[in-house]
C-alpha cells in the first residue's frame, strides 16, 4: 500500500537539529573534560572521533529499525518484536531512566554554572527554580517553541566550534605527538566519549512526523559529524587551556573557561547563556518524552493507571511530576556529593548496552519478519553489526566498571545492576499480579481528570 | 460488524458526547485509515467538535492510521485500547504525536472508565 502525503510533515532540518539537540546536554562540557584526563589530556579530540565512528555504525542499526516500525514507542516495539514483551519493557525502563540520569547532571552543570557566575545566590537554587518552571509550562500545556528547541542545537554547536578555534588558535602550538598520545586509560576514554553522543538516537520517536523515511537516517548522520567536529574542537581547546590534565579534575565549568579565554567577559557570559538554554531544552525535551513513555506504558497496563492519567490540557500529569520530582532528588544528591560521573559512567553504559542491543535486534527481526519493508539496512550485515555490539559491550564495561570514587568503587556499575534488578522484579512478579488484578470486564486503563478546557 | 459500521458508531458516540465536543471544538483534522489486510480505506473527519466518517480515499490527510482490519475494528469499537497495538508494532500512524495522543483520548472518554 503506497503512502500517502500528509498536509504537515517536519523537514529533514528538524531530524539534525533534534538529533543534536537532545544529545548536546550541557553536562557533555564536563564529559569531554572526563574524557581528557582518562587520555591524558590532548589526544582526547582523537578519542570523541573514535566514539563518534563507532555510533554512526550504531546509528545504521537505528536506522533499519526505525524504517522497520517508524513508531514513537521506538525501542518498546523493536524489542518486543525482536525479543519478547519482558525483555522489552524491562529494558525499555531501564533506557528511558537515562533521560533523567541527563537531567540530574544537567542540572548539576547548570548550578555550577550559576554558582560561577552569580556567586551571591547558592546554584542548587537555579536548578530547583528551572526545573519547576519548565516543568509547570509542561502542564499548562505550553510547549517550548519548535524554532528554539531548533535554534538552540545550532547556536550550542556553532559557538562551541567558534570558541574553541579562537583558543586554539591564538593558544601556543601543540606538539603533534601529544594530539595522538593514546594513554594506558585511553579505552575508558574512548567509552566515556560515547556519553557526548547520547541521545542522538531520541530522535527516532518522531519517525511517524516525517514524510521522507530517509530523513532520520539522514538527520542522525548529521548530527553526529555536527557533535563530533564542535565537541572534539572544545577538546582540543579545554587541552589549551589546561595544559595540566591533573588541574582538569577541579573544573566545573570548563565551557565558561574556554569563552573567557577567547572573547573575554563577553565569551564567559555567551556560554553562560548557552549552558542555560542548552539544560532547558534539555530538561523541556527530556521531560515531554518521558512523560509520554510513561504515559502509553501506562495505557498498555504495564504501569500504575494513574500514571496514564492526564489533565485538562491533555498533559499525562502524575507521569510529568513524578519525573520531575526524580530528577530533582537525583540533581540534589548529585549537588551534594559532586559525583556526577556516576551519572555520565551509567548513562555512557546504559546507552552502550542499549547500542549493542540493537544489533540483536536487527539479528532477530531479519530471521523473524524478512519479509518486512527495509526503506533501509544496516552497513555490512551481518559482520559489522556483530563487530559493533561486540565493541559496545566492551565499551559499556569499561564505562561501567570505572572507579567513581578514591576508593576505586565502581558505583556505576552498583547503580546501573541495581536498576535493572528493580525493572527485572517489577517485570517478572509485579506486573503479572498488576495485569491480573487490572482485569475487568469492560476496559478501564486511564483517567481523565477533568473536561478538558476548549 | 464491518469497519465502516464500527467507524460509524464511533464517530456517532463522540458526536453524543458534550466533554468531548467541547474537547475538539479547535480540533480540525482529517484522519486516513487503512485496513492493510483487506486495502480498505476509510477517513474520519473532525470538524467544529464534530465527527464525521465515510468509505474511501480523501485528498490529504493530518494523521494516517495503519493496521489490519480486525485490530481497526477492535480499537474503534472500544475492545482494545490502541496503546496495546501501537505498542506491539500492529498499528503504524503517521502524523503528528499530538493528533494520535489525542484519538486516544478519544477512545478513552468514551470507553474509559
Amino acid at each position: 500500500m503506497a503512502q500517502r502525503a500528509l498536509t504537515k510533515v517536519l523537514p529533514l532540518r528538524t531530524a539534525v537539529s533534534t538529533s543534536a539537540g537532545l544529545a548536546s546536554a550541557a553536562v557533555n562540557f564536563l564529559a569531554t573534560v572526563d574524557v581528557a584526563m582518562y587520555v591524558g589530556g590532548r589526544s582526547a579530540w582523537l578519542a570523541i572521533l573514535v566514539a563518534g565512528a563507532l555510533i554512526v555504525l550504531t546509528a545504521s542499526n537505528f536506522s533499519e529499525l526505525n524504517g522497520l516500525f517508524p513508531s514513537a514507542a521506538a525501542i518498546r516495539v523493536w524489542t518486543r518484536r525482536g525479543l519478547n514483551d519482558r525483555l522489552s519493557l524491562a529494558a525499555s525502563l531501564v533506557y528511558a531512566t537515562t533521560v533523567v540520569f541527563v537531567i540530574a547532571a544537567d542540572a548539576f552543570v547548570l548550578a555550577h554554572v550559576f554558582q560561577a557566575a552569580i556567586p551571591a545566590v547558592p546554584g542548587i537554587l537555579w536548578v530547583v527554580v528551572i526545573l519547576g518552571v519548565t516543568a509547570l509550562f509542561n502542564l499548562r500545556g505550553v510547549r517550548v517553541a519548535g524554532l528554539v528547541q531548533d535554534t538552540n542545537a545550532f547556536v550550542l554547536l556553532g559557538t562551541l566550534s567558534v570558541i574553541s578555534i579562537m583558543v586554539i588558535a591564538n593558544g601556543p602550538a601543540m606538539p603533534v605527538a601529544s594530539l595522538f598520545h593514546l594513554g594506558p586509560r585511553w579505552i575508558q576514554g574512548v567509552a566515556l566519549g560515547v556519553f557526548i553522543f547520547v541521545g542522538f538516537e531520541w530522535v527516532s520517536p518522531l519517525a511517524e512526523e516525517f514524510q521522507d523515511a530517509r530523513a532520520i537516517p539522514r538527520g542522525m548522520y548529521m548530527a553526529l559529524g555536527l557533535i563530533a567536529m564542535a565537541f572534539g574542537l572544545f577538546a582540543l581547546a579545554v587541552a589549551d587551556v589546561f595544559p595540566n590534565p591533573t588541574s582538569l579534575a577541579s573544573s566545573l565549568v570548563p565551557q565558561l573557561v574556554v569563552g573567557q579565554r577567547a572573547l573575554g567577559p563577553w565569551g564567559f557570559w555567551w556560554m553562560a547563556g548557552v549552558t542555560l538554554t542548552t539544560a532547558m531544552t534539555t530538561f523541556n525535551g527530556g521531560l515531554v518524552s518521558a512523560s509520554r513513555f510513561v504515559y502509553a506504558l501506562a495505557r498498555e497496563r504495564s504501569l500504575p493507571r494513574s500514571w496514564a492519567r492526564l489533565n485538562a490540557r491533555l498533559v499525562p500529569a502524575r507521569a510529568l511530576l513524578g519525573l520531575t520530582a526524580l530528577a530533582l532528588v537525583l540533581a540534589l544528591m548529585v549537588y551534594a556529593t559532586k559525583q556526577y560521573t556516576l551519572l555520565i559512567d551509567a548513562g555512557a553504559g546504559v546507552e552502550s548496552l542499549m547500542y549493542a542491543l540493537t544489533t540483536i535486534l536487527i539479528i532477530q527481526l531479519r530471521r523473524r519478519e524478512p519479509n518486512r519493508p527495509r526503506p533501509y539496512r544496516a552497513f555490512g550485515y551481518p559482520v559489522l553489526p556483530v563487530v559493533v555490539g561486540l565493541v559496545f559491550v566492551g565499551l559499556a564495561t569499561g564505562a561501567l566498571t570505572t572507579p567513581t570514587t578514591p576508593a576505586g568503587t565502581p558505583w556505576a556499575l552498583i547503580f546501573v545492576l541495581g536498576l535493572t534488578a528493580a525493572a527485572t522484579i517489577y517485570v517478572m512478579f509485579g506486573l503479572p499480579r498488576k495485569r491480573r488484578a487490572s482485569k475487568r470486564p469492560t476496559r478501564s486503563l486511564g483517567k481523565v481528570d477533568k473536561s478538558p478546557k476548549a | 460488524m464491518m469497519l465502516g459500521d464500527v467507524l460509524q458508531e464511533f464517530v456517532e458516540r463522540c458526536n453524543a458526547n458534550p466533554r468531548l465536543t467541547a474537547m475538539n471544538r479547535d480540533w480540525t483534522r482529517d484522519v486516513a485509515i487503512l485496513a492493510t489486510d483487506t486495502g480498505e480505506i476509510f477517513w474520519i473527519q473532525s470538524a467544529e467538535g464534530q465527527l464525521s466518517a465515510g468509505a474511501g480515499a480523501k485528498s490529504g490527510a493530518d494523521l494516517e492510521i495503519r493496521a489490519d482490519g480486525d485490530v481497526l475494528a477492535a480499537i474503534f469499537s472500544g475492545q482494545m485500547a490502541p496503546t496495546e497495538p501501537y505498542n506491539q508494532g500492529d498499528l503504524l500512524v503517521h502524523g503528528s504525536q499530538d493528533d494520535l495522543l489525542r484519538l486516544d483520548v478519544i477512545t478513552l472518554m468514551i470507553w474509559g472508565e
